[in-house]
């Protein structure tokens, strides 16, 4: 296994592993930054409304990195990946690209994917794709206070009791149903793990999840729906929910206007 | 102002007792300087008045430090009672101004006036991280 | 009134000094304060949903971030803004839920530019170059205001402004330069706010209000002082970038030094105002209560644990 730090050196199956992957990875963060800035303006009160926006372009500005890395390798400038894929094209988790619901919701989506995302981004920091470790590195710092605001949101909600935790509890439940693609690396898996690009399988990572979020739903008084299966790549292989397609179509709007012009 | 005409109980009054409160938020923005206060946020308990004051307040900043202070917890000088400040005679004696002619005697002595900031930057010259003049 | 307080007080203001909130202050002098604030506060929180639309659209990754980062500036001037007008409202018994309340029930109004249709690209544009600039100037003009709490917040204010200057220049520089249908767009925008604009800055006529803000040295300039140095600053650059202003009588007077310009509809724009009438007031009211008044639950939430964390 080698030490990769630009994409000269990279064999062709190496390559198509890392692309597919950079995907993964972009279209998470630049999802779920997307879905999280449709709560500007309707956050429960305003101080939260500016903190919460402050994640939300935190997981852009992720995206952008990766995007970067992405048109580095040759695959197309950061705008265009962003904004001219189509759904079959996107490597996004089914679980970020769900409508907002309500704060419950929002907020335990959040939490389990800021859980996945800080393990995923420590795994990452051994990546032998030197890029990935870099920024894996100084993601994790941002991600600190995005995992303490969630895991604060989730413990105080549950232990509110009522209405509260009863919300919580369906987004429990609603969350667990999406869970089947986050920790899987889609059609490239072995490649990714065998040279490191990924260095923990999805198998793995979701032990070290369960470790991480069981306590803290045990804490907000929630009953744990058991430890979720992998059992898709949905996702992960381009095959999404209508709501991506939404999503596209909005995101989308000016964009195609004229997406040879500068705006 | 009208009266208050409400359509449903505040939050507030749900749970006497407790409430959302005002908290005062202190920044320090680095480890030479102290804390200074940079304005208030409303929320429901020290913890949440810490996460919201960071982005709050700290958009753009850099900072090591953050406090919240409940503002009932402070007690402050009457705003209008200037005269708690006052210092209306000559204090010279005590500042650096109040001596403007020791540098003129020095110079019948053949010797020239010197600076606190002199001294400091010729004891820390070659810190680590020192004075100005120290190069990093 | 207590005469000799009140002499006091105006002593006070004359000599420069600035008042704090614990300050014996007259009642007026409160309440004129209070309902400046309020309202300042409140448009920049309902400033945001005209904006807050287009980041889902924006145009590329920078344009997004860049756009989230300045409408949650505008919420975070609303909350700077709330709470110095809270401390104002706290001995009239009124906090943070009332004044919420407020603009769910149409007892206290925001400025006519966010009653308005943004429909394109461009009038995100506008809104960052022209609304902010006529804002960033009724702004200014109040860095000044006896009132220290409030002169602290607008130095704050202030300075973030600078970025949404350049952010909303930006946008409509790239326009100007783009292709014929952007430039049109760019126009079309212009020529839905320009009224609007003018309006912005009130009505000419001094009112009893505003002579008595000037008085207590809340403020300094009157609106027409405002609106002029708006024109004298903006319509060179508006013209430079191939624009034309939707108003043929504009000219600049040089016996009198002022611009001359069609009258915006005082009467139907104030009236949309005062009654909430215009094209969105009705659905930007409806995101406040669905953000403030659906959400009570998660605020009573946090309240009710750290009730139980505290057992």
């Amino acid at each position: 296994m080698a030490v990769h730090t630009a994409a000269v050196e990279l064999s062709i199956e190496h390559r198509e592993a890392l692309v597919d992957f950079l995907r993964q990875l972009a279209d998470d963060e630049l999802t779920l930054g997307h879905r999280d800035s449709e709560w500007l303006g309707f956050a429960p009160d305003v101080e939260e409304d500016v903190a919460f926006s402050s994640i939300a372009q935190d997981e852009v500005g992720h995206a952008v990195y990766y995007l970067d890395r992405l048109a580095e390798l040759g695959e197309g400038a950061a705008d265009v990946l962003a904004f001219q894929r189509d759904g079959g094209a996107r490597r996004n988790a089914n679980l970020v690209e769900r409508v907002n619901g309500d704060w419950a919701y929002t907020i335990l989506r959040h939490f389990c994917y800021d859980v996945f995302d800080t393990l995923r981004l420590r795994a990452l920091t051994d990546s032998s794709f030197k890029p990935l470790a870099q920024g894996a590195e100084k993601m994790l710092r941002e991600e600190r206070y995005h995992l303490l605001h969630m895991e604060s949101w989730v413990k105080h909600l549950g232990r509110a009791g009522g209405e509260a935790r009863e919300r919580l509890q369906a987004a429990v439940e609603a969350v667990w149903r999406d869970l089947g693609d986050l920790f899987s690396l889609g059609a490239h898996a072995e490649v990714l793990v065998r040279e490191r690009l990924m260095p923990v399988p999805p198998e793995e990572l979701l032990a070290s999840w369960v470790d991480r979020v069981g306590p803290v739903l045990t804490e907000a008084g929630l009953s744990w729906p058991g430890a979720p299966t992998l059992t898709t790549e949905a996702g992960r292989v381009g095959v999404h929910g209508p709501e991506l397609q939404t999503l596209l179509d909005t995101m989308r709007a000016v964009y195609h206007l004229n997406p040879e012009t500068r705006w | 102002m009208q009266e208050k005409t409400r359509s449903q109980p505040q939050v507030a009054e749900l749970h006497a007792g407790t409430r959302y409160e005002v908290y005062e938020i202190f920044v320090q923005h680095d480890a030479l300087q102290s804390h200074h206060h940079v304005g208030s946020v409303w929320a429901a308990s020290p913890e949440w008045a810490i996460q919201m004051a960071r982005e709050n307040f700290l958009r753009r900043d850099h900072a090591v430090s953050l406090w919240a202070v409940r503002r009932a917890d402070i007690h402050a000088t009457a705003g209008e009672d200037r005269d708690f400040f006052a210092r209306e005679f000559d204090r010279t004696y005590r500042e650096v101004s109040g001596y403007a002619d020791n540098a003129q005697r020095w110079k019948r002595f053949k010797a020239r006036a010197m600076t606190l900031d002199e001294v400091i930057d010729d004891v820390r010259e070659g810190n680590a991280h020192g004075s100005a003049h120290s190069g990093g | 009134m207590d005469q000799s307080r009140f002499k006091q007080f105006m002593e006070r203001i004359e000599r420069g000094e600035k008042i704090e909130a614990n300050d014996w202050m007259p009642d007026d002098y409160r309440r004129l304060l209070l309902r400046l604030i309020h309202m300042h506060a409140v448009s920049e929180i309902m400033g945001a949903y005209p904006e807050k639309e287009w980041v889902p659209k924006a145009p590329s990754l920078r344009r997004k971030l860049s756009l989230m980062a300045k409408v949650q500036d505008e919420i975070g001037h609303g909350q700077l803004l709330l709470r110095v007008a809270e401390d104002l409202a706290a001995p009239l018994g009124r906090g943070r839920d009332d004044l919420m309340e407020d603009v769910i029930v149409g007892r206290v109004k925001f400025h006519n530019v966010f009653h308005m249709e943004a429909p394109s690209w461009a009038d995100a544009g506008i809104i960052g170059w022209l609304v902010d600039g006529a804002a960033i100037m009724t702004q200014t003009a109040l860095l000044d205001c006896s009132y220290g709490p409030y002169a602290r917040v607008l130095k704050r204010i202030c300075a973030e402004e600078s970025f949404h200057m350049q952010h909303g220049e930006s946008i409509i520089l790239a326009l100007a330069e783009g292709t014929e249908a952007q430039r049109q767009m760019l126009q079309e925008a212009l020529n839905r706010w320009w009224e609007a604009l003018l309006f912005f800055f009130g009505p000419p006529e001094v009112t009893e209000s505003a002579r008595k803000m000037m008085e207590y040295r809340i403020r300094y300039r009157t609106n027409e002082e405002l609106r002029q140095k708006f024109l004298t600053r903006y319509i060179p650059r508006i013209q430079s970038v191939g624009l034309t202003i939707p108003d043929s009588r504009l000219r600049f007077d040089e016996a009198q030094q002022r611009w001359m310009y069609t009258e915006p509809d005082w009467e139907r724009l104030g009236r949309m105002v005062r009654e909430n009438s215009g094209p969105k007031s009705q659905e930007r009211i409806a995101f406040r209560r669905r953000a403030h008044t659906d959400q009570a639950w998660v605020r009573e939430a946090l309240i009710r644990a750290r009730a139980q964390a505290a057992v």
